[in-house]
């Protein structure tokens, strides 16, 4: 059996890093990636980025190096990443901080709205209500990312923790720190709005769990492999029938009707900007979809049916 | 910040910055440039904006000679400041089209910024106006320097003085128009707590608030980490560029 030998040089300044010989013709990626590891502790291999060219896409860690083209001596470039962080960790993080700061403003904790207000609850149904909601969402997304989601990406830079723990964190307090404030201001329409407002929340929250369970079923365990989703036996999986992105769909869903729900302002405009940002999310992994896959059912838009 | 802002656009061309616009040592081209008839638009528009503030700042000169004094010299120059800072607007439009290789984002940060000190700020809160001469004389001197650049770079003309006098006034031209913008905002303060100004408090029906007080501090604040960063971009890109000339000169 014929070995390899494998040069690993900086994308940018073309330094030699790193010299294997011996590498079997059926090493992966990933294994390159270890071996690599070896000789530059600091460069673990999630912040690795190994290609063919210096400017070129990174090598997946599948890969086998005897598929590349390449000759008997491979030359590889590589790019630090930066400090990486798991999916889950971030996940995780940006999720329990909404849960736990909501319930701060809820329970009046001092110094939010002053000593009189010191511990008072509210004395509007729907503030309780509201509660109850928000709770549940970011407990279910914390479930859901321990037990449900598949990723396809082990980490993220780590900068993004920040960033994203800013935004969610953020516009919790700040959502939070009106609804449960003591002059708050119950819905125009009272409990019929409530009412209407917490059905929208549900189905919307049932349909997105429906989908993210379906996503689960369409990639095995430990797997990366990428399937058109299909309506399943699940009427809110039908979604699929016109859309790429129905967890998307219901989750605007979902904040529109606590939106409406709590009639607040910076809730209405917290789920603008969640929009905004899934509608990128959502076009993204459209184009990836008609891309990979020939016969994609044309019908089907990023997001909402029929428009976007 | 805005003036800093606007002519840190040294990569991204926040006006009619042509395909040279940013002086691009190498002349790599990332994207096709503007066709024909963009370039003859985009021409037009910076023609007319430079000419824009030249009157600005001939209107400035001017009053300051029949008056002999600094004071009431921004009622001189208000309504062509408003018109020709404001129509600025469609710079983020040219960005978004494609005509020019800007970021949207940081073009529309840039005019947005420059607009909000116009019209939320001096024409909002008439006591602020004493301040604003200040950065008034160093955006117009910025911007009549930056449309030229732009009308020059399209036209493939670039005189070395002008894109000499873009990226060495700023040294001085940033801080005095920061200075400017900072002053502006801090002698509206008082006067924006007095009435209450844009401001909307709980409870109502729609369970918002905004301390436009509290905000303007915010913007204050904001400078502190925004300016140094947008100054020493463009110390950097002055580095990169004029010391590119001497090698580009024989193709000027």
């Amino acid at each position: 059996m014929k070995h390899y030998e494998v040069e690993i040089l900086d994308a940018k300044t073309r330094e030699k890093l790193c010299f294997l010989d011996k590498v079997e013709p059926h090493a992966t990626i990933a294994e390159i990636k270890n071996l690599f590891t070896k000789t530059h502790p600091q460069w673990y291999p999630a912040r690795q980025s190994l290609r063919l060219d210096p400017k070129g896409k990174s090598l997946k860690d599948e890969d086998v190096l005897q598929k590349l083209p390449v000759g008997t001596t491979a030359t590889l470039y590589f790019r630090d990443l930066g400090a990486q962080i798991s999916w889950v960790t971030v996940f995780l993080t940006e999720y329990a901080g909404p849960l736990f700061i909501y319930l701060l403003f809820y329970f009046r904790v001092p110094f939010i709205y002053g000593r009189k207000y010191d511990f008072t609850s509210s004395r509007h149904t729907v503030v309780h209500l509201a509660c109850i909601c928000h709770s549940f969402h970011y407990i279910k997304r914390l479930l859901e990312t321990l037990f449900v989601h598949r990723f396809s990406h082990g980490t993220m830079p780590l900068r993004n923790i920040f960033k994203n723990c800013t935004y969610y964190w953020g516009f919790a307090a700040w959502m939070a720190y009106y609804i449960n404030h003591p002059l708050y201001t119950p819905p125009t329409y009272g409990a019929q709005q409530v009412k209407l407002a917490l059905a929208i929340f549900v189905i919307c929250q049932l349909g997105n769990f429906s989908i993210h369970m379906a996503l689960r079923d369409l990639r095995p365990a430990g797997s990366k492999t990428r399937k058109i989703p299909y309506p399943t036996k699940n009427p809110f999986t039908w979604l699929f029938l016109l859309v790429s992105c129905p967890n998307y769909t219901y989750e605007v869903g979902s904040w529109i009707g606590f939106a409406i729900m709590t009639q607040c302002l910076p809730v209405a405009l917290f789920s603008l900007v969640g929009f905004t940002q899934m509608t990128i999310w959502a076009k993204g992994k459209h184009r990836s979809y008609l891309k990979e896959f020939r016969d994609y059912p044309p019908l089907r838009m990023p997001i909402i049916p029929f428009l976007l | 910040m805005a003036a800093v802002a606007a002519t840190a656009a040294a990569k991204g061309n926040g006006g009619g910055g042509g395909r040279a616009g940013a002086g691009d040592a190498s002349g790599t081209r990332k994207k096709k440039g503007p066709g024909p008839l963009a370039t003859a638009y985009l021409v037009i528009y910076n023609v007319v904006m430079t000419a824009g503030w030249l009157v600005i700042a001939v209107g400035l000169v001017r009053a300051y000679l029949a008056k002999g004094s600094y004071h009431s010299l921004y009622y001189s120059i208000e309504k062509p400041l408003k018109f020709f800072q404001t129509g600025a607007l469609l710079e983020i439009l040219h960005c978004a089209i494609g005509i020019v290789p800007s970021s949207v984002v940081l073009t529309s940060f840039q005019v947005m910024s420059r607009v909000f000190l116009i019209w939320a700020v001096t024409h909002s809160v008439k006591e602020s106006e004493d301040s604003v001469l200040l950065f008034v004389i160093a955006w117009t001197i910025t911007e009549i320097i930056r449309y030229s650049f732009y009308t020059f770079s399209l036209l493939n003309h670039l005189p070395y003085l002008i894109k000499w006098a873009r990226y060495t006034l700023f040294i001085v031209l940033y801080p005095m128009g920061v200075s400017g913008e900072l002053l502006t905002i801090y002698a509206a303060l008082p006067f924006v707590r007095q009435a209450g100004l844009y401001s909307i408090s709980l409870p109502n029906k729609y369970n918002f608030s905004f301390d436009y007080y509290a905000f303007l501090i915010l913007i204050m604040i904001s400078y502190i980490p925004i300016f140094p960063q947008l100054y020493f971009h463009m110390i950097h890109q002055r580095r990169k560029i004029l010391s590119h000339t001497e090698e580009h000169k024989k193709f000027e």
